[in-house]
């Protein structure tokens, strides 16, 4: 029979798991928080109490190779947690998506830095902005995304067809937008 | 597979990620190889999606982000077993004692006895500025109706056609003094939303007239009548002709 660890090997084992969590993991769960609140300090909040969450009930969790798909929806619960007004989304299947993408240059990306991406970003309509982050800043697969946001898997893949056609449109008037005035501006 | 499910199934497919051994995604990349059209497509598109991970990628940390989180984990609150909560008598008490005024609470707002308009009017308002809850989001009036009938509330309700021009959300079921409430949700158009309070005038003891009266509560614009059983509030952003355009 194996011998139970002490507490103090607990504690020790504790904190190295804890240390190395937040190595592997504090930049991207920033990435995702940064993605929703849009703020520097809205996202440092989020990943301070999903890591506190997981300071008090992350023992609970039997399975490790679970922990960060556990981190991202501690995360996105407590960023829902967090906004005082909330509506219960619908669960939509996929739908034709791709009638209302329009074509655009990736030439037109790369003239965009990461915090105007994400002002693009929050300007998608709110319930496909977690499931367009997490497709872009995790090789999660559709499934996973499911179980982090809670959803069917339809409705991710819908969230996320839909919330990149308005991506997409986002970009490409906030470019032609920049060309128009630097036009007008020369 | 044809050419616009070939689309639908390459719109999500992430290169260099598990996404490329899904078979049907294995079948659109080939149907993409033979359509030159969809071809090009998917190119231009597989740029855009790389482009877009590299700047999402690019979010900076903060530096001090990482040091804060150790400090805080140094010392996890789960190495302290806690304690069984329902073996602390202090909680025991408390929720004695929260039952306890429960029960006076549900003794004295006892459903059935009216109540001022203004008091329901106010609370109306707070849920629509604080939080509130679409237990069905739909653009169609009907499912809202059959859904707030299920739930015991109004749904016999008088659209006015202003509102009808609007594009329609939702709905949620509330309750005030016991007495349901029909919530209906309106998009205004510009991110900014109408809602649309319907409760039984019996509820009250002050319904207001059959002719809108205007007044702003807590920052928001109101319109409240009666019509038939029931009695309304329509709460929205302040704006010039709110009665004119909604009602």
């Amino acid at each position: 029979m194996a011998a139970r660890s002490s507490y103090n090997e607990d504690q020790t084992r504790g904190e190295l798991d804890f240390q190395g969590l937040v190595d592997l993991h504090y930049g991207p769960l920033y990435r995702f928080a940064m993605s929703l609140t849009r703020t520097e300090s809205g996202a440092c909040d989020l990943v301070q109490q999903t890591f506190l969450t997981w300071a008090t009930k992350g023992h609970q969790l039997e399975d490790p190779s679970r922990v960060k798909s556990w981190l991202y929806t501690t995360l996105h619960r407590a960023f829902l947690e967090s906004r005082r007004r909330f509506t219960r989304f619908p669960h939509l299947e996929i739908t034709e998506a791709t009638a209302e993408l329009p074509s655009v240059e990736p030439d037109l990306v790369t003239r965009l830095d990461a915090r105007e991406v994400l002002q693009l970003l929050g300007q998608v309509d709110e319930q496909f902005q977690a499931a367009v982050a997490l497709f872009y800043l995790e090789d999660y697969s559709y499934n996973e995304i499911a179980t982090i946001l809670g959803v069917p898997l339809g409705t991710v893949k819908s969230r996320i067809a839909r919330g990149l056609a308005q991506l997409k449109e986002l970009v490409l008037r906030e470019t032609s937008s920049r060309g128009k005035a630097q036009t007008g501006g020369a | 597979m044809n050419s616009s499910q070939a689309k639908e199934t390459l719109l999500l497919f992430r290169p260099g990620t598990a996404d490329a051994a899904d078979p049907q995604r294995v079948e659109a990349l080939e149907f993409a190889r033979r359509d030159p059209e969809l071809g090009r497509w998917f190119e231009q598109h597989r740029a855009f999606q790389k482009a877009m991970r590299a700047k999402f990628q690019d979010i900076p940390v903060p530096a001090h982000l990482k040091s804060s989180l150790l400090i805080q984990g140094a010392a996890p609150p789960n190495l302290v077993a806690p304690r069984t909560w329902w073996r602390r008598r202090v909680w025991l008490v408390a929720v004695a004692a929260v039952l306890l005024l429960l029960g006076l609470a549900a003794v004295w707002l006892r459903p059935g006895v009216p109540d001022r308009f203004a008091n329901y009017q106010a609370r109306m308002v707070g849920e629509a500025q604080r939080e509130y809850t679409m237990d069905l989001v739909t653009n169609d009036m009907r499912q809202v109706r059959q859904f707030m009938a299920r739930h015991d509330a109004p749904a016999d309700y008088y659209v006015p056609r202003g509102l009808e021009r609007l594009q329609l959300t939702g709905g949620g079921r509330l309750t005030w003094r016991s007495n349901p409430v029909t919530m209906v949700c309106f998009d205004r158009g510009d991110k900014q939303m109408l809602f649309l309070f319907v409760m039984k005038r019996s509820a009250v003891k002050d319904p207001p007239p059959a002719t809108p009266q205007l007044s702003k509560v807590s920052q928001m614009l109101t319109a409240s009548w009666t019509r038939g059983d029931n009695t309304y509030v329509l709460a929205g952003p302040e704006e010039p002709h709110f009665v004119q355009k909604y009602l």
